[in-house]
């Protein structure tokens, strides 16, 4: 469902993510566990390309997410003037794709300096894998540390607010009233209000609610989109103790309900428990990964044997 | 002594030339200053649009024409422009009021390149996790603008746009070099007639002040409402 391809990312010359590749099945939970600054939450950032990453491609569904990256495609390699160079000195093809991808040979800000050749082959694949980030985001749901519903709606407005502005005017194409449409998304954020037990909040505003309650909300808001995967970036880390629980809760129940979740946690008790598979990452890249079983009683990594030691 | 003769002097003037104080003086000034704020923040969020966009070049000239403004006086942006703007505009000489457009244009320019930088700051203020969290839900750039960063930017605009407003109505009586008809304006006009200088100054000042000081407490007013309703 979600194929991440050898992303690299760098803030300046702080490389955070250097070359992390995984595969996300649909109906998978992934919990990425690591120390701070190991990468995690950018990884899991790259994902919906709240931040774009460096180098690598991002898929999903079969849709290509990111710009296309030359060095994922030898045909786009091939046709570059960088290769026909080093072909033309003798060198076989294989060797001089490889020589191209060690040392970072294509010129990327200069492309035009690569031919028109290379150009129209980045293009091609472009064109017929590329989609438009926005469409693929109401795919994505994404649930934050420090929650981020929106201060000036209420709760109700909250939930609506992304199936409204993106679905309602499909509705109202197909012959549906703006009140029938108003009030088929209000119904439907009340049923998932109902399902957390916060019906009763619906006209209050994020100011006048708890942590816990914000983070339920702001899931049931990323839920309401009806995404195929939901990204949570250490959704109870800016919690208090008590309200945990609360929030791990419904993320229990959406992973028995088959949604694909991939969660950055400092839960090991969670990701234990829910997840189908665990990646540990260090230093940006995925060092180890495994079932729950695999990582937390058999962990092979020396960084995460240390890591497990100092959080359990 | 001196003290008591002046106050004297002041009601005499004020009682003789109120008309040209209270009608004539602070309507051309409020005008003015409304006019200056009004246009000054359409094109000041017109310009703050263009500094938080992406196109670099257009960027650039803004954040050029905005530095240009705040780092000169504003008093020789006046001398300028009432030079150069028929100069550049030939047909401006032929019309009767050029020289109330030319203060006109540079007051609106002067008051736009400030309200560009509230109004900047106002957006950059909003929690970068509230662009992101609708940005996650599939909402395009424009739709986040409008219904979420706008919506709590202006809570951050509206308390410093009023101090623009302030500010401004004291601006504008740098216009008087050019007597343009505003409350400092008056001033010379009355002085030509009594040669009295500070019984006029400190009526102006007087009434500068009860301008100023109602607008702000109509503010303060307006701004804990506003705080009430977040």
């Amino acid at each position: 469902m979600l194929d991440v391809k050898n992303i690299y990312k760098n803030f300046g010359d702080l490389k955070v993510l250097e070359g992390v590749s995984t595969q996300i099945a649909e109906g998978e939970v992934v919990a990425i566990i690591g120390a701070s600054g190991s990468g995690k939450s950018t990884l899991l950032r790259c994902m919906n390309l709240l931040e774009t990453p460096t180098f690598g491609e991002v898929w999903m569904d079969g849709k290509l997410l990111t710009p296309v990256d030359p060095y994922l495609h030898p045909e786009v390699i091939m046709a570059s003037k960088t290769y026909k160079k080093l072909s033309a000195a003798g060198m076989s093809s294989e060797d001089a794709v490889a020589k191209i991808k060690a040392e970072d040979l294509i010129n990327e800000k200069f492309s035009a300096a690569e031919g028109k050749e290379y150009r129209a082959e980045m293009k091609k694949i472009y064109d017929e894998n590329h989609i438009d980030i926005n469409l693929a985001r109401q795919n994505m749901g994404m649930v934050f540390q420090q929650f981020n519903l929106f201060n000036n709606k209420s709760v109700l407005e909250n939930v609506t607010l992304a199936p409204m502005k993106t679905r309602a005017k499909q509705m109202i194409k197909e012959g549906k009233s703006k009140k029938e449409v108003k009030e088929y998304f209000n119904g439907k954020a009340m049923a998932l209000l109902n399902r957390i037990g916060l019906e009763d909040k619906a006209n209050a505003y994020p100011s006048t609610l708890s942590g816990g309650q914000k983070q339920r909300i702001a899931i049931v808001r990323a839920l309401a989109m009806e995404p195929k995967v939901m990204l949570f970036d250490e959704p109870t880390s800016a919690l208090d103790p008590e309200m945990v629980g609360e929030v791990l809760d419904v993320m229990k129940g959406l992973a028995k309900e088959g949604m694909t979740m991939i969660c950055v946690t400092h839960e090991m008790g969670f990701a234990r428990e829910v997840a189908d598979r665990v990646l540990f990452m260090h230093e940006g890249v995925i060092a180890e990964s495994g079932t729950p079983d695999e990582i937390f009683n058999n962990p092979k990594h020396p960084k995460l044997q240390q890591f497990l030691g100092c959080v359990l | 002594m001196y003290l008591i003769t002046m106050f004297e002097d002041m009601g005499k003037i004020f009682v003789k030339y109120w008309d040209l104080f209270l009608i004539k003086g602070v309507t051309a000034t409020i005008l003015l200053s409304l006019m200056t704020v009004f246009f000054g923040t359409v094109i000041g969020a017109l310009l703050a649009l263009v500094k938080i966009s992406k196109i670099k070049p257009l960027k650039w000239l803004v954040n050029a024409i905005v530095e240009i403004i705040r780092g000169t006086p504003m008093l020789l942006q006046l001398y300028i422009s009432t030079f150069l703007i028929p100069v550049i505009i030939p047909a401006m000489n032929e019309l009767e009021n050029k020289k109330i457009l030319c203060i006109s244009f540079t007051l609106i320019l002067n008051s736009a390149a400030y309200v560009s930088e509230i109004i900047r700051s106002g957006i950059e203020a909003v929690d970068k996790g509230q662009t992101e969290a609708a940005r996650s839900l599939g909402l395009n750039g424009t739709t986040t603008m409008i219904q979420v960063v706008l919506p709590q930017a202006v809570k951050n605009i509206l308390p410093a746009l009023g101090n623009e407003f302030i500010t401004v109505i004291k601006e504008t009586s740098l216009a008087s070099t050019f007597y343009v008809g505003e409350l400092m304006t008056q001033y010379h006009v009355i002085v030509g007639k009594t040669h009295n200088s500070l019984p006029i100054l400190m009526i102006i000042g007087i009434i500068y002040f009860v301008l100023n000081f109602v607008l702000s407490k109509l503010l303060g007013v307006f701004e804990r409402r506003m705080k009430a309703h977040a």
